[in-house]
């Protein structure tokens, strides 16, 4: 804009021409975004289902005030279905998390074969999660390979029935999704490690810093964003824990592997009270929501500080 | 502070041999210029004397002390990257207490050891900032404090100036001569820039395809460089060098150049050690060191360029072999085409074995 004029006057004229040029996107935005979150909140007030025979605009008739929500509150199998999943991510997140720094920190440095390791590694993330769920449903038979090995390792006949037993299925998808995540967490945090400058490495070497004190002080703060990044994107996806899981176990025996989204999956498919699945679902979002906003911050405050 | 000896140092990587036999010492004190184009061998030379590289052959002594094996954290050297490495996450108090909080000194040690060395880096006001956003000479002090503080024996610099704009480096120039100074420690110096090397080393050694070619103070080696490459390479523009072949005249001994003519004649002890040796010589002489004479007193050329660089005018004469470069005050009056006459100044003239590239020497 060649005009000359006094500043606050020409900013508010860019910002109004940015308006008026981003509105047809916004709008297209607004409407993917907003419009199924305004269709889902009315319908979480409401008993509309499926087989109500009403089209979802009329559900109004169905208003059942915030009785989906009360229901909710007191709905034991929803509590215990959000606790398994919290454990779950607990368990695997970390795991990931570790397992796949670990590996980072190997693969930053040469060594014969890397390539090749390197492909192997990352295949897992590559299988299609169902897939990944029906061969660790195979792994896992009481007649499966896992016992096969737990055999010759221990020298007499193993048949543990793990995807029969509470405690042992849930650790047996667990393993599936270590198995299947770590790959990704592993990529990422290659990606940060490598971004690390290596004469800052190596002056702190000639400090005096031996190798763990490196990692500390230099190589983490360095790949804080990352890691936030990394961490933020396993959190929301194993949340949704869905796939692998239904097919290894269907959230069983009983409900013992039931997640929230395998919960979701059951209501919404076997009972068919879609009112009262909008609800889950909204509630959920919000929980995702504040973890992503919470990351998000963290992730903004780390970038005041460029590597 | 410590004296630094390398003895046969030889590295290699693969099939490339980066460093041939190096010898050089490096008295206690001392601030050494290690001076060369790229691949010269100069920087492997200071990542073998910092551990960051392990030498193929030889020895380095800090001292009495044989360095090999001795890992790079526990070598008491101090090392200011090209890029200053500063640790950008921290603040500049964090960075300079970085070696004593590793080697785990006590919290009020370190806190007196900051506050001092802050204090003679004039750091004290910018302590508490964070080190990604502070001036080039700031990250410059922060880089040396932090080396500082550990109070090494030896202080090894790569390149300090490079990624600064050149009004900036006389500037820096002058702040790391006086840091020098003040720390008075064993210094080695990595540049490409002749003009960092002379104005602050006490002796340059100059390198080139892994040969240390000469070992001098700075007039040393712009007066009397050892050899055609530090004649070349020394000295902006480089020394003159043309090719010719000793004859005797009724004047004392010249050099005959061809279609150039002869040269004045030679000062009396060059032109006794001249007289033994056989075959062609160039003859060598500094472009500041020439002047414009009368005709028949020097060697007259065709002017093909004049390039005005303010408070010096230099001045191209001749084409190709016989090509030199002359540097006159501004004023000269020459312009593309004239003839100018120059004669060296006796004393500055320098000859070299054509064959072998050495210079030959006055008998004294």
């Amino acid at each position: 804009m060649g005009t000359v004029r006094a500043r606050p006057a020409s900013r508010d004229e860019g910002a109004r021409l940015g308006f008026r040029l981003t509105l047809p996107a916004q709008v297209l935005v607004l409407f993917i975004s907003a419009f199924p979150l305004l269709m889902q909140l009315y319908i979480s007030v409401t008993d509309w289902s499926p087989l109500s025979g009403l089209g979802w605009w009329n559900a109004w008739s169905l208003w059942n005030s915030f009785a989906n929500y009360t229901d909710l509150a007191a709905d034991a199998r929803f509590w215990s279905a959000l606790k398994r999943t919290a454990i779950v991510m607990i368990v695997c997140v970390p795991a990931e998390f570790l397992l796949g720094l670990a590996l980072a920190t190997l693969f930053a440095d040469d060594f014969p074969g890397k390539r090749i390791f390197y492909s192997i590694l990352l295949m897992p993330m590559m299988v299609v999660p169902a897939v990944a769920g029906y061969m660790f449903f195979m792994l896992f038979q009481s007649g499966g390979p896992v016992n096969d090995i737990l055999s010759s390792l221990t020298g007499s006949p193993v048949t543990i029935a793990w995807l029969s037993d509470p405690t042992l299925a849930l650790i047996a998808v667990m393993v599936a999704d270590i198995w299947q995540w770590t790959p990704l967490m592993f990529l990422i945090l290659l990606a940060g490690l490598v971004g690390v400058p290596e004469d800052q490495i190596k002056a702190a070497t000639l400090l005096g810093a031996n190798p763990w004190q490196r990692f500390v002080t230099i190589v983490l703060p360095k790949m804080k964003t990352i890691i936030i990044i990394a961490l933020a994107i396993r959190v929301i996806e194993n949340f949704k824990i869905f796939d692998t899981l239904y097919i290894m176990t269907g959230g069983g025996p009983g409900v013992a592997t039931e997640t929230i989204s395998v919960y979701i999956y059951k209501v919404t498919t076997q009972d068919l009270i879609w009112g009262y699945v909008a609800a889950i679902a909204l509630a959920i979002l919000i929980v995702l929501s504040i973890v992503a906003v919470f990351a998000m911050k963290r992730m903004a405050r780390a970038g005041q500080v460029p590597a | 502070m410590s004296a630094i000896h390398l003895q046969n140092l030889v590295k290699k990587f693969g099939d490339f041999t980066a460093l041939k036999t190096m010898d050089l010492a490096i008295a206690d004190g001392e601030f050494m210029a290690l001076l060369g184009p790229s691949g010269c061998g100069k920087s492997t030379t200071m990542n073998m004397i910092a551990g960051m590289e392990e030498p193929t052959g030889g020895r380095i002594l800090f001292g009495e002390r044989n360095m090999a094996g001795v890992p790079m954290g526990r070598r008491g050297v101090g090392f200011v990257f090209q890029n200053y490495a500063i640790f950008t996450h921290m603040t500049v108090r964090q960075n300079l207490a970085y070696g004593p909080r590793m080697r785990g000194a006590a919290k009020a040690e370190i806190d007196r050891r900051v506050g001092a060395i802050a204090e003679m880096l004039q750091l004290t006001p910018l302590l508490d900032r964070k080190a990604d956003r502070l001036s080039v000479n700031i990250l410059q002090r922060v880089a040396i404090g932090r080396s500082a503080i550990m109070e090494p024996a030896i202080f090894l610099l790569d390149e300090p100036l490079s990624n600064v704009d050149a009004a900036f480096r006389a500037v820096m120039r002058t702040e790391l001569k006086q840091l020098q100074r003040q720390f008075r420690q064993t210094m080695v110096y990595v540049t490409h820039d002749q003009l960092e090397a002379m104005t602050m080393a006490d002796r340059i050694a100059v390198m080139d395809h892994g040969v240390l070619q000469q070992v001098g103070t700075p007039l040393e080696v712009y007066n009397d460089p050892a050899n055609v490459f530090v004649a070349r390479f020394i000295g902006a523009p480089g020394m003159n060098l043309l090719k010719g072949r000793p004859a005797e005249s009724d004047r004392g001994l010249v050099v005959d150049l061809g279609p150039l003519g002869v040269t004045p004649p030679l000062p009396g002890e060059l032109a006794a050690a001249l007289r033994g040796a056989r075959g062609d010589v160039l003859y060598g002489f500094r472009p500041e060191q020439a002047s414009l004479v009368q005709d028949g007193q020097g060697l007259a050329m065709q002017v093909s360029f004049v390039e005005r660089i303010g408070a010096r005018t230099i001045v191209h004469l001749g084409q190709g072999e016989a090509a030199v470069k002359t540097v006159f005050d501004n004023d000269v009056g020459l312009a593309i085409g004239d003839i100018a006459v120059v004669a060296p100044a006796a004393p500055s003239v320098r000859i070299f074995d054509a064959a072998t590239g050495l210079a030959i020497k006055a008998e004294v």
